[in-house]
């Protein structure tokens, strides 16, 4: 499948396997023994940890240095405070995951006055020039992770029935542009289903959120949640006491594809490519840094993943085996 | 050929009823509040004292002006300013979250959503592919749903107080007219041709709409917001499936007599004879320049071999487009390089002339094929400093759009945000606390329910 989601600007994919460098930018890569710090909204989910494995591997094979691993914890202060003491550290790279659109800015801002090269990863914040501000931002096409998610769901759903969409209370880039390619999905293959929303504030809220909804909404069928860490809040919900409905996320992290090895309400998993997307912001900022310009937005396609692909999908996004069942709890 | 649709609802003076006795501040203070509201919101005069200076109006006055826009919510207390031998002063800040400006750009493979507030600052936004071929009701019923989902628990539709809408220019060409161009090149747009977006905008979310060409609108928005910020003579080129450019000069955007100025892509190149343009003619910018010229260009490439990285993604995707072309011109195919700079030379060429008669302070490049790398943008300079005479070029900038797909919803709220806040506009609407509730935008909306009653009624927007 191609992607299909433009950037944040309207920009056009560039696909992440195809983002390398020249024998002769390799070489002067290499040469310029660079140091680049990575600041992650969060390092709570195997998602991170596996965009981190792919910049990290990346920048080792051009030796270049991580100078340092930033875990935000989803709080926008310190994403601010964090890059504003990078900025004036002895680095050449930045590669950030901004917590929203919004609130960012300024952090952002203070890296690029300082000279230094920024790539982004999933969100743009506003005000951030694309091409002069930064050099790209690396993702997954998430308007298309959206329609495999709503694709995913839609066996779940019975004639005129109810989809609740649990998503983040944030101004968040990706988490919109998976809800819009979810909706857009629905739209036009399940016209008959109606969509309602629910928020939460933040990760840990994910299980009450969906109680809110349920009681909201009682006569709710099944239920998309924006990520796997919330979803898995609202697994424990369920496990909890909450009404069972049928769930499906994006992110094929290891607990999430424990539970999808299960065959409990689980029922699938839109997943990205977080090593590839990881690696291809590297790639980026090292081509920045060597004088290229990189493309301004660069995707790798989403992966539809049940219970009976999981095996293949782990080998393939992983690079190891899925997590077996009797590791499941 | 008529005129463009410039959309530019209720502007004529509605009704108002005289009540009895000493009129209110609503009904008599209009035009002061419009001009106190100008001040604070274009930044000119933000303390009680300055207010008073600059509008020439008594304290009196001043403060109950100021009194009626925060109870509009408007304004608010801002910070204390530096004292000057006395109090210090406090600010006034105009609430740009008050309202909203939704916006919309339709291409020819892509359309745009967002949200703007009252500054123009765009809150969110959204890009997706579409297929114009589905023809404008289809698109309007997409942008429809995009702007029911961007209003949704972001104020709801009371905060959209304006619509500002870019289409392509030969969407935007009346059916009426003589035909221009040559139908069978556009039988895509040709259910566009009358189709009365404003409108219809208008009657789905209850506030004006400002119609204009996807050129202008981003020639506006990288003036006010982009590599043109802060010049007021600027020549703003857009690169992409075709070739177009617009026009500001002394900080004003020039429409030309029909509203239609701009259509480069229409030059004569002196390449290409022996290929016909939709517009007819042989030879012109957009059959040997444009994303469309450079896409068959790429793969005529690469099916006779003459790049590999072509042909190994023609191999798997079935296709190539001018953004293969700027990928493998990025990974160093020779050939996508090539074609680049010739793209870019030509370009340039059809500059020069223009530089030479507009003495522009800088030209912009906006597109996807601007942001493609430093080859096309290498190109189009070296053509127009070879080719325009010193004088014109000595100071000029030569810059890539800083906005990218975002310039036309910047711009599209910044004309919306204009027309708007102008005054005779807002000295209608201002008493009222919203545009929505402007008396000649309720009488052109009433109208309008009732001319699309009586021949048929068209089915409701579906919610998203």
């Amino acid at each position: 499948m191609q992607a299909i989601g433009l950037g944040p600007h309207g920009e056009r994919p560039f696909p992440a396997d195809k983002l390398v460098l020249s024998d002769p930018e390799a070489e002067r890569a290499r040469a310029g023994r660079f140091a680049v710090a990575v600041v992650l909204h969060t390092m709570s989910s195997d998602w991170s940890r596996q965009e981190l494995a792919g910049i990290v591997a990346t920048l080792e094979h051009y030796d270049a240095t991580i100078f340092e691993i930033v875990d935000c914890r989803f709080n926008k202060d310190r994403q601010n405070r964090e890059l504003l003491r990078l900025a004036n550290g002895p680095i050449d790279a930045v590669i950030s995951l901004p917590i929203g659109t919004s609130g960012v800015l300024e952090g952002h801002r203070a890296v690029v006055n300082a000279g230094k090269k920024l790539v982004l990863l999933d969100n743009a914040p506003s005000g951030l020039r694309p091409g002069v501000d930064y050099l790209s931002v690396s993702s997954a096409d998430n308007f298309g992770i959206g329609a495999i998610a709503a694709e995913l769901t839609s066996p779940h759903v019975p004639n005129e029935g109810v989809v609740g969409i649990l998503t983040y209370e944030s101004e968040f880039f990706v988490t919109n542009e998976r809800e819009i390619g979810f909706r857009k999905w629905m739209g036009a293959e399940r016209p008959d289903a109606t969509l309602v929303r629910g928020r939460f504030a933040s990760v840990e809220e994910a299980g009450a959120a969906y109680e809110r909804l349920l009681t909201m909404n009682d006569d709710l069928d099944c239920a998309f949640v924006a990520w796997d860490v919330p979803a898995l809040r609202v697994l424990a919900a369920i496990k909890q006491g909450a009404r069972t409905l049928p769930i499906v996320t994006v992110d094929l992290g290891d607990e999430i594809a424990k539970e999808l090895r299960k065959g409990g309400p689980l029922k699938g998993i839109a997943a990205q490519r977080p090593f590839d997307q990881g690696a291809a912001a590297a790639n980026a900022a090292l081509m920045g840094l060597v004088g290229r310009s990189p493309p301004g937005w660069i995707t790798s396609e989403g992966l539809k993943v049940t219970r009976e692909n999981l095996d293949a999908a782990c080998d393939a996004l992983w690079r190891k085996p899925a997590p077996p069942p009797q590791q499941s709890r | 050929m008529g005129a463009m649709p410039s959309v530019e609802q209720g502007t004529a003076a509605g009704a108002k009823k005289r009540r009895v006795g000493r009129p209110t501040t609503l009904e008599s203070g209009g035009g002061s509040l419009a001009a106190i509201l100008s001040l604070i919101r274009n930044g000119v005069a933000t303390t009680r004292l300055d207010i008073e200076r600059e509008a020439e109006l008594g304290r009196a006055v001043v403060s109950d002006r100021l009194a009626t826009l925060e109870r509009l919510g408007l304004i608010e207390e801002g910070h204390l300013g530096p004292a000057i031998g006395g109090r210090a002063p406090r600010h006034v800040r105009f609430r740009a979250e008050a309202g909203g400006v939704l916006v919309a750009q339709v291409d020819r493979a892509s359309l745009a959503v967002g949200l703007s507030d009252l500054s123009g600052a765009l809150i969110v936004e959204h890009h997706e592919a579409v297929d114009l071929s589905d023809g404008p009701d289809a698109i309007l019923e997409r942008l429809t749903v995009l702007f029911i989902w961007l209003l949704d628990e972001r104020g709801g539709k009371s905060r959209a107080w304006a619509i500002g809408l870019a289409l392509p220019e030969v969407a935007l060409i009346d059916a009426n007219d003589g035909d221009v161009f040559n139908a069978a090149g556009l039988d895509v747009l040709q259910a566009w041709r009358n189709f009365d977006f404003a409108t219809e905008l208008s009657l789905r979310f209850g506030a004006p709409c400002w119609v204009r060409s996807n050129t202008q609108m981003m020639t506006l928005g990288e003036m006010r917001a982009g590599g043109a910020r802060g010049f007021q003579d600027i020549l703003c080129v857009r690169l992409d499936r075709s070739v177009s450019a617009g026009v500001a000069s002394d900080g004003r955007l020039h429409r030309g007599s029909q509203g239609y100025s701009g259509l480069i892509g229409h030059a004569p190149t002196g390449e290409a004879e022996d290929i016909t343009c939709r517009c007819g003619a042989k030879g012109c910018l957009d059959v040997v320049a444009s994303g469309e010229a450079l896409a068959r260009e790429a793969l005529a490439a690469a099916k006779d071999g003459r790049s590999r990285y072509l042909a190994e993604m023609v191999e798997r995707q079935g296709d190539v487009t001018a953004n293969e072309v700027s990928h493998g011109a990025q990974l160093g195919d020779a050939f996508c390089a090539e074609l680049l700079a010739r793209s870019g030379r030509l370009v340039g060429e059809t500059l020069a002339p223009l530089v030479n008669l507009l003495n522009p302070a800088v030209v912009v490049l906006a597109g996807a094929l601007a942001h493609s790398g430093e080859i096309i943008l290498a190109a189009v300079r070296e053509a127009i400093y070879r080719r325009s005479h010193p004088l014109v070029t000595r100071d000029l900038r030569i810059v890539r759009s800083e906005l990218a797909g975002s310039a036309e919803l910047i711009g599209a709220a910044a004309l919306a945000l204009d027309d708007l806040f102008d005054l005779p506009r807002a000295r209608e609407w201002l008493p009222l606390g919203t545009p929505r509730l402007q008396p000649s935008f309720v009488n052109f909306l009433a109208t309008a329910k009732a001319q699309k009653r009586r021949p048929q009624a068209s089915a409701p927007a579906r919610a998203p």
